[in-house]
């Protein structure tokens, strides 16, 4: 099932990433503070963003998804987003005019607003299907591989298609979930034979809660080719997928989505800590092959579409300077409530779990 | 800063069996506690001969197994239980007692210091927190000075940092002008023997506080069954603490609310006992009725260390509802920070959170104190 060498035979998998120390500025000016060099560090730990294709002007710039060879928009759309929208239409309209823009990372999950967000990314996609890297992550949490063959089926069709380009096990955020996942007749074996039937062509895994239980199912070196987490200007120094994870999936050659760029639900931009646009070019100008953006409206569509054309990385000093400004308030994780609180754990996951719903704990 | 740092035999039984297994026991009373025999030159005498005490980190001190909480004091429903309720821990043999300069905006230091007065100051291990919370070394000084008044005492046993929960807090402890320098002041004045600090919110922040290097001789941390599944303290930090020779202070045993024994996973008894069976030197428990302080002394009276497989079997038993941290609400709630941590950080309030409220109804109370008028603490 393991196919050990896959994660050995490329550990710099895009090797034209320079590592470049670029901290040190940072580093002088907290020289106020005792063993800044600790804490700092560890910041260090991000890399220039992969290189880009299709990056004139006018276009939507892409990247490596990951060591497969594809390429995928530097933005995606997300699916949850897609079925909260007021109509049908408006979604399929959402995502032709995304689809026409140059976007090609189509983001989904089976269980989205009762399957609703899958049926209407499958009516946008109707004739634009082969335009598009087409995700839908499989929601087992914790049940056994047959469950996720038949979530599978019920996905295609939904979605309108014969294949997914990417399916990703879904909301991996429980300590226990890795053993869950890997555990004899379990969902990592759907992976296997999803593969094998030709239905799947990559396969990966998601979630917002904590580094470490991403750590714990790479720790399992099952040949993901990709990895879905928080990635944003609040992370980098709170419970930091950046820091922890990000460099892993580098060394491994595994394909790294963002998402959460805007720290969930915009909460940062409403307190004014940071602009919309600023915290999406830093989620950008990551080392990632993609970064999954919720669009709700024709507004933000063409909003993001605007970031995304074009785009050019921050630099590293400007990375650095937001981290800087955004580091005293991002301690508490009260503008990451994914990490810190339970009201982002989705309802079917905490059920397979036998955990209340979150809105019915006082917490 | 003139602490022994010589290395005591004491942790020896805990240190390696830490290296054998990130979750360890004290499966023995041998080596962790002495009962009776052992007790401090402060221990009370008459009616504390079940009381257990153990070794406070690698000092020549020893401590009662369980202590008593202070924010709890502030429950009691009046004075004088709250009064009593400290008499009769001191008379069981209860030497620690915990507390910190912000419960109840200093009314729990006062029922304390109430409490000890005539006669049982010396018996007792007095500790206290404080809560610059990321704030200077020169209002630590000033929150000593008024912790020292509340309690009637010239002295602290144990001074510690209250509350180290959020990611820069580690930083601004050492930062230049910090608290820390507050600690060695103390200490070369005589006002505080040991200092330490706490915290309830993620192993991390615990560990980089100790990476940094300063000489702590304790540090307090959620320990319990759930803990051990979830961002653990058990596994990352407790056998780091031992391995410096630093008295682990255990916090939370319940898991910081009765939601898991309400939900029929575990049993107040078994995890008092489980936290007591860690290689801790002392359980501080909260107590707001006499009932629940006899009930712990019946625990500790009869207290025999849980085996390396009795606790694994509760570890187990607790992982699956553990998962989510939801039996540990302070670790994965904002909701159960105190408030008086989030305003120096500036972070903002819950407003529904009770505890602010009642923050912000007392508006000369210390939490204005702003730091270039320091002398509005004077109440």
């Amino acid at each position: 099932m393991v196919d050990q060498h896959r994660q050995s035979e490329e550990p710099q998998a895009t090797p034209e990433i320079e590592r470049r120390s670029f901290i040190q500025a940072g580093l002088a000016s907290a020289g106020t503070v005792l063993a800044s060099s600790v804490l700092h560090s560890q910041i260090a730990s991000a890399a220039l963003p992969p290189q880009m294709t299709n990056s004139a002007a006018e276009q939507i710039p892409r990247r490596a998804f990951g060591k497969t060879g594809e390429q995928v928009s530097i933005m995606g759309l997300g699916g949850y987003h897609l079925g909260i929208v007021q109509s049908p239409d408006l979604a399929v309209r959402l995502v032709q005019e995304a689809v026409d823009a140059g976007v090609t990372f189509f983001d989904n999950a089976w269980e989205y607003n009762n399957h609703r967000s899958e049926e209407w990314m499958g009516l946008g996609l109707q004739g634009r299907r082969d335009k598009v890297f087409l995700m839908s992550k499989v929601c087992t949490h914790g049940r056994d591989k047959n469950v996720a063959m038949q979530q599978l089926e019920e996905s295609l069709k939904r979605l309108g298609t014969d294949h997914l380009d990417l399916w990703q096990i879904h909301e991996v955020i429980y300590e226990n979930d890795p053993d869950l996942h890997f555990a004899k007749g379990g969902v990592v074996e759907a992976l296997d034979e999803a593969k094998k039937q030709g239905k799947v062509r990559f396969v990966g895994f998601t979630g917002h809660k904590s580094p470490a239980i991403h750590l714990k199912m790479l720790a399992h070196d099952y040949p993901f080719d990709s990895v879905q987490m928080p990635l944003n200007c609040f992370d980098a120094t709170y419970r930091s997928f950046e820091q922890q994870v990000l460099p892993e999936l580098q060394r491994r050659g595994i394909a790294a989505l963002g998402m959460k760029s805007l720290g969930g639900d915009g909460q940062p931009i409403q307190y004014g800590v940071v602009r919309a646009e600023e915290a999406l070019r830093y989620a950008m100008s990551l080392p990632v092959a993609t970064t999954i953006c919720g669009i709700d409206s024709l507004d933000v569509l063409r909003q993001n579409v605007g970031i995304a054309r074009g785009f050019r990385p921050m630099s590293s000093q400007e990375m650095q300077a937001l981290r800087e400004r955004c580091r005293p308030s991002s301690g508490d994780g009260h503008l990451e409530l994914f990490k810190t609180t339970k009201k982002y754990d989705g309802k079917v996951g905490r059920e397979q779990h036998g955990y209340p719903p979150s809105e019915e704990l006082p917490l | 800063m003139k602490v022994n740092t010589t290395r005591r035999d004491f942790f020896k039984v805990g240190a390696g069996a830490v290296a054998a297994t990130s979750a360890v026991s004290a499966n023995s009373n041998e080596g962790f506690s002495s009962i009776a025999s052992g007790r401090s030159a402060a221990a009370p005498a008459g009616d504390a001969g079940n009381m257990i005490y153990r070794r406070f980190g690698r000092t020549d001190v020893h401590v009662s197994a369980i202590g008593v909480g202070g924010h709890h004091l502030g429950d009691v429903p009046t004075l004088d239980e709250a009064v009593q309720l400290v008499h009769e821990a001191v008379d069981a043999g209860i030497t620690f007692f915990d507390n910190a300069w912000e419960y109840y905006n200093g009314k729990t230091e006062t029922i304390l210091g109430r409490a000890l007065r005539d006669g049982r100051r010396e018996k007792v291990f007095l500790m206290t927190k404080v809560c610059t919370h990321g704030r200077s070394g020169k209002l630590a000084m000033q929150m000593l000075e008024d912790s020292l008044r509340r309690y009637q005492t010239d002295h602290l046993d144990l001074w510690q940092i209250h509350g180290i929960v959020y990611d820069n807090d580690p930083e601004l402890a050492y930062a230049k002008g910090g608290v820390l320098e507050a600690f060695d002041q103390a200490k070369k004045e005589g006002k505080v023997r040991f200092v330490g600090f706490t915290g309830h919110k993620d192993p991390a922040f615990h560990l980089r506080m100790l990476e940094l290097g300063y000489p702590f001789d304790s540090v307090q941390m959620p320990l319990n069954p759930f803990d051990a599944n979830f961002y653990s303290f058990e596994k990352h930090v407790l056998p780091e603490v031992n391995r410096r020779g630093m008295a682990a202070l255990g916090m939370k045993s319940m898991g910081g609310t009765a939601w898991g024994m309400k939900a029929g996973v575990v049993q107040a008894e078994e995890m008092l006992r489980y936290a007591m069976s860690l290689p801790v030197a002392t359980t501080i428990c909260g107590m707001d009725s006499l009932d629940v302080l006899h009930q712990n002394l019946r625990v500790v009276r009869s207290f025999q260390p849980m085996t390396q497989g009795e606790m694994e079997a509760l570890r187990v038993r607790c992982a699956p509802t553990a998962a989510d941290g939801r039996f540990e609400p302070y670790k994965v709630s904002l909701r159960y920070d105190n408030p008086m941590t989030r305003m120096p950080h500036g972070f903002p309030f819950d407003h529904t959170q009770r505890e602010v409220t009642e923050m912000l109804e007392k508006t000369d109370g210390p939490w204005l104190m702003p730091e270039t008028t320091p002398e509005t603490s004077r109440r």
